[in-house]
């Protein structure tokens, strides 16, 4: 039976819910995800600089191997290519989109973020306002339709999807920031004079490293979720590209012959976002258990 | 059945309640208490923060919090075991013949559930009513703890509440369908002065053909309305008995000490009389009296635990203690 | 009475707020079109030639002063006009409107399902989260927050459609061509429902009201359906609003797959072929029913927290 025993209440939606209630655990989940990337990240180096020869051209006689048959770990596809070729030859596309996008929405969300803190009343609103109707409009519309006017391509496609999801980290960094606003050294600093732009690079900053940090890796797995549903619908990278999403609407024809095709790349781009929620979630436990301590 | 009383309606038996300690080891937040109310007479439990008085309360009722559990003793209810009991058991019996007041008005009601339902819930659960016969009861039961319009109250929500009616609301909803005893564990900690005199009131009014069990750590609310004090101390209890004469002719150190510490206004200089040192924390084994190391009358026979004895004033003043205060006209020092 | 006039405030503003809203995402569209080059041209599509192009420019205006084309794309919007399609040349309004119903009607019954899925499984979650069984699930949750919902889609083909031919997966043909759509569109929102669930009857489980609840003899299960749980969603209908975005999105790709003929469908295909009257014309629809729902629920938030409703705004 259980009475509320004393364990303090999270009051806080939070944005992913933490369910391990000890924030040890936030350690071993950094660490799985992390392992995780950093092998993404070596792999896709690799391919950048050799890209294996399978990817994009493969011989008719070999197609449709199921994985593990005649030598090909992960099957080959449609045209005889091996899966696993295509899949690292995918890497610098989809994850290079990904966070490209990652970085462009969180870093212009960071300034319009602070932007909004720091401004005074009429100019916050107005960022705020805006900030609450793009987040309240569907992001796959506005990437569609951006893509329309911008056309495909890695550029287009990470600077849409950025533009997009900007007010997300907006959001979170505006709220952050506001709180750190209040902190003693801040308004120390205020009242010595210091310059607001100096304030905010040397005080506000880096106490937002974390949440910087938390939104980096969660926007990095939504930007990969996207731009693979963009590819599905043909309106992402050129149709030739490896990426994922084009291999998986790829292999929507095939789904009799060969499922592996298309569970292939599924798994690829399911492994790479639970890593990058690991990540993120493990900093955000572990930075929340360290605010805790020093509370 | 025990307590032998003509009317006892809660009886305690040497309760023990254990809570796994980091070690391995057991604390028992309460430690052999033992003691029983009558229908019609408040008891006060009379304790600091962690004497354990709060547990105790929680167990009459079989709710004590894991991972803590009553490790040994029994609570009886108008002869009902507590202790042991189903859960089924347990469950008619709270609401229904015992009723409980918590602490905080504030918490303790559902936000988005209306007064009127949060009552007819538990009229209906133990009394079997139909809604409109439930809702007649509980505007009944708003009348009698003094809220003003009972029946235009029934639709309102704890947030429009002030925290003394929302009180009012908690002693209500405890009364409702007629306990044997009332638990009231701190009921008037969370409100202001002016507010808590008339809760007492308006529970000593109410608990006239009930038992009502009063825990608190203020002397003053248990001079009010109880008829007999007990005291707790880590666990244990180290005096018993009517409330005026344990007020006024403390036996035992602590005991005086409580008193002697309470802040008096009525002299030109107030000053505080703190009993010094902290009282022990969890531990597993206890070694002789708990009070020892802030006792300024220990001796040599404290290392073995006193039991509780009649003092030699009233027939049930009782005291724990191998160095009683002299009893006899001895009064409390100005 | 206050309660109502709060509500009425509310709308009120929220209407306006629309109302402005559907104005800067005209204008938007506007000049987004003309970003993209010669709109004529665009417009044309890719293989007109040179005399095409100016039939078109003169169709539709486009040689005139720019103030004056807005001017006109103002007007004629406000009278939801957006111009023909070009394939086919049906008003994009109608082609947009016509296939509203399949899509809203898909759309509802995926949340129906996600609240049919993600209450009790979220309920039983936030119970005893540290029950062994449930830390299992909830690590299962995780995993299938990461797991894309139209990926979910393509599997649940694979299974139902390729293997166990049960069902099809091509539009509408009976009343079971709407389970396989509801459960993918369902997908993408069920995870993050049940979390948050899951972390509010946590909470609301340790708050004193649930003691006093058990000290007037409730069952558990009382406790949690009668206690918790309400105050759980109350949380929760908050997100169900911002939620309704996120399905806009997820029935892009949904009804992708499934080819289903909701406006979804039609949106991705219209971009594909350029047909910038149809994406207008969607895009302001879907515009207006975000917003719409948003306010809907924002009301509806109020009226059933009752700690809200004296409240102004």
């Amino acid at each position: 039976m259980t009475v509320g025993d004393a364990v303090p209440r999270q009051g806080l939606f939070l944005r992913r819910f933490r369910f391990w209630r000890s924030g040890g655990s936030g350690r071993w989940m950094l660490v799985a995800g992390l392992a995780v990337v950093l092998l993404l990240a070596i792999a896709t180096v690799a391919a950048l600089v050799a890209p294996p020869p399978g990817a994009f051209a493969g011989s008719l006689l070999e197609r449709w191997k199921a994985p593990l048959e005649a030598g090909y770990l992960l099957g080959t596809d449609q045209l005889g290519r091996p899966l696993l070729a295509r899949v690292l030859a995918g890497m610098p596309w989809s994850l290079g989109i990904a966070l490209t996008a990652a970085l462009i929405s969180v870093g212009l969300g960071t300034l319009a973020g602070l932007a909004a803190a720091w401004a005074p009343g009429l100019t916050r609103r107005a960022i705020l306002r805006l900030v609450d109707t793009v987040i309240a409009f569907p992001s796959l519309v506005i990437a569609v339709t951006v893509i329309a006017v911008l056309g495909r391509g890695f550029w287009p496609l990470a600077l849409t999807l950025g533009l997009a999801t900007w007010p997300i980290a907006a959001r979170v960094v505006y709220a952050e920031a506001m709180s750190v606003a209040r902190r003693d050294y801040v308004l120390a600093a205020q009242l010595a004079g210091v310059g607001s732009v100096t304030i905010l690079i040397t005080h506000v900053l880096p106490a937002l490293r974390p949440t910087l940090l938390v939104m980096l890796a969660f926007t990095f797995a939504d930007m990969l979720i996207a731009e693979s549903a963009l590819s599905f619908l043909g309106l992402g990278v050129p149709l030739t590209a490896p990426s994922w999403g084009n291999m998986l609407s790829e292999s929507r024809e095939y789904l009799v012959e060969a499922p592996w095709m298309m569970l292939v790349p599924a798994g690829a781009i399911v492994l790479a976002v639970v890593a990058l929620n690991l990540v993120g979630d493990g900093v955000a436990a572990i930075s929340r258990r360290r605010a805790r301590d020093l509370a | 059945m025990m307590g032998g009383a003509t009317d006892t309606v809660l009886a305690v038996e040497d309760l023990r309640i254990g809570f796994p300690l980091a070690d391995g080891g057991v604390f028992n937040a309460v430690d052999g208490v033992s003691l029983a109310i009558a229908r019609g007479e408040i008891l006060g439990l009379v304790g600091e923060s962690g004497s354990g008085k709060s547990m105790l309360a929680l167990a009459t009722m079989g709710l004590v919090p894991r991972p803590g559990r009553v490790a040994g003793g029994r609570i009886e209810v108008l002869g009902e075991p507590v202790t042991g009991a189903p859960e089924k058991r347990l469950r008619a019996l709270r609401g229904g013949r015992i009723g409980m007041v918590f602490q905080d008005p504030m918490t303790g009601l559902n936000p988005v559930r209306s007064v009127g339902s949060i009552l007819a819930e538990s009229i209906r659960r133990h009394q079997g009513l139909d809604k409109a016969a439930a809702l007649d009861r509980a505007e009944a039961a708003l009348k009698a703890v003094g809220i003003p319009a009972p029946r235009a109250r029934l639709e309102a929500y704890p947030h429009q509440l002030s925290g003394g009616l929302r009180q009012r609301v908690m002693i209500a909803l405890a009364l409702v369908n007629h306990p044997a005893v009332i638990v009231a564990d701190e009921p008037t900690t969370a409100l202001d002065a002016t507010i808590q005199a008339q809760i007492l009131d308006l529970l000593r009014t109410r608990l006239s053909d009930a038992g009502g069990l009063l825990i608190t750590h203020d002397l003053g609310v248990a001079a009010e309305i109880c008829d007999r004090i007990a005291v707790i101390y880590h666990g244990r209890l180290v005096e018993t008995g009517p409330a005026a004469e344990v007020l006024s002719r403390p036996v035992h150190p602590y005991t005086a000490g409580l008193i002697a510490a309470a802040p008096r206004f009525d002299r030109a200089r107030p000053r505080l009389n703190p009993i010094p040192g902290q009282p022990p924390g969890p531990v597993a084994e206890r070694r002789g009296c708990s009070f020892r190391p802030r006792c300024a009358h220990a001796g040599e026979a404290c290392g073995v635990a006193p039991a509780l004895e009649p003092v030699g004033l009233s027939a049930d003043h009782r005291a724990a203690c191998w160095h009683p205060l002299p009893a006899a006209g001895r009064r409390v020092p100005a | 009475m206050t309660r109502w006039r709060a509500v009425g405030d509310v709308l009120l503003r929220r209407v306006v707020e629309l109302a402005i809203l559907l104005f800067a995402i005209s204008t938007l569209l506007f000049f987004l079109l003309r970003l993209s080059g010669d709109p004529a041209a665009v417009l044309a599509g890719e293989e007109a030639d040179p005399e095409t192009v100016a039939l078109i420019a003169e169709r539709y205006g486009l040689d005139r002063p720019l103030m004056v084309q807005y001017l006109q794309y103002l007007a004629s919007t406000l009278l939801l006009d957006f111009g023909e399609s070009l394939r086919g040349g049906l008003p994009a309004i109608w082609m947009v409107l016509d296939r509203l119903g399949s899509t809203l009607l898909l759309s509802f019954l995926a949340l129906a399902t996600t609240i049919a899925i993600a209450v009790p499984l979220g309920a039983w979650l936030g119970m005893r989260p540290d029950a062994a069984e449930r830390k299992v699930v909830n690590g299962g949750v995780y995993i299938m927050q990461g797991i894309p919902g139209y990926i979910v889609g393509l599997i649940l083909i694979q299974i139902f459609v390729v293997e166990l031919r049960w069902l099809t997966s091509i539009g509408i043909t009976s009343w079971t061509s709407w389970i396989l759509p509801a459960l993918t569109l369902a997908s993408f929102l069920v995870p993050k429902m049940v979390r948050v669930l899951a972390a509010n009857v946590s909470e609301a489980l340790r708050e004193d009201y649930i003691r006093t609840a058990r000290a007037c003899g409730a069952t558990e299960r009382e406790i949690l359906w009668r206690h918790a749980v309400p105050n759980a969603l109350l949380g929760a209908t908050a997100l169900i609003g911002t939620q309704f975005a996120f399905l806009m999105s997820g029935s892009l790709v949904t009804e992708w797959i499934f080819s289903w003929p909701g406006f979804g469908a039609l949106l991705i295909e219209s971009v594909d072929r350029l047909d910038f009257p149809v994406v207008q014309a969607a895009v302001f629809v879907i515009a207006f029913l975000v917003f719409a729902v948003n306010a809907v629920t924002d009301v509806a938030f109020r009226l059933i927290d009752p700690r809200l409703r004296e409240q102004r705004s």
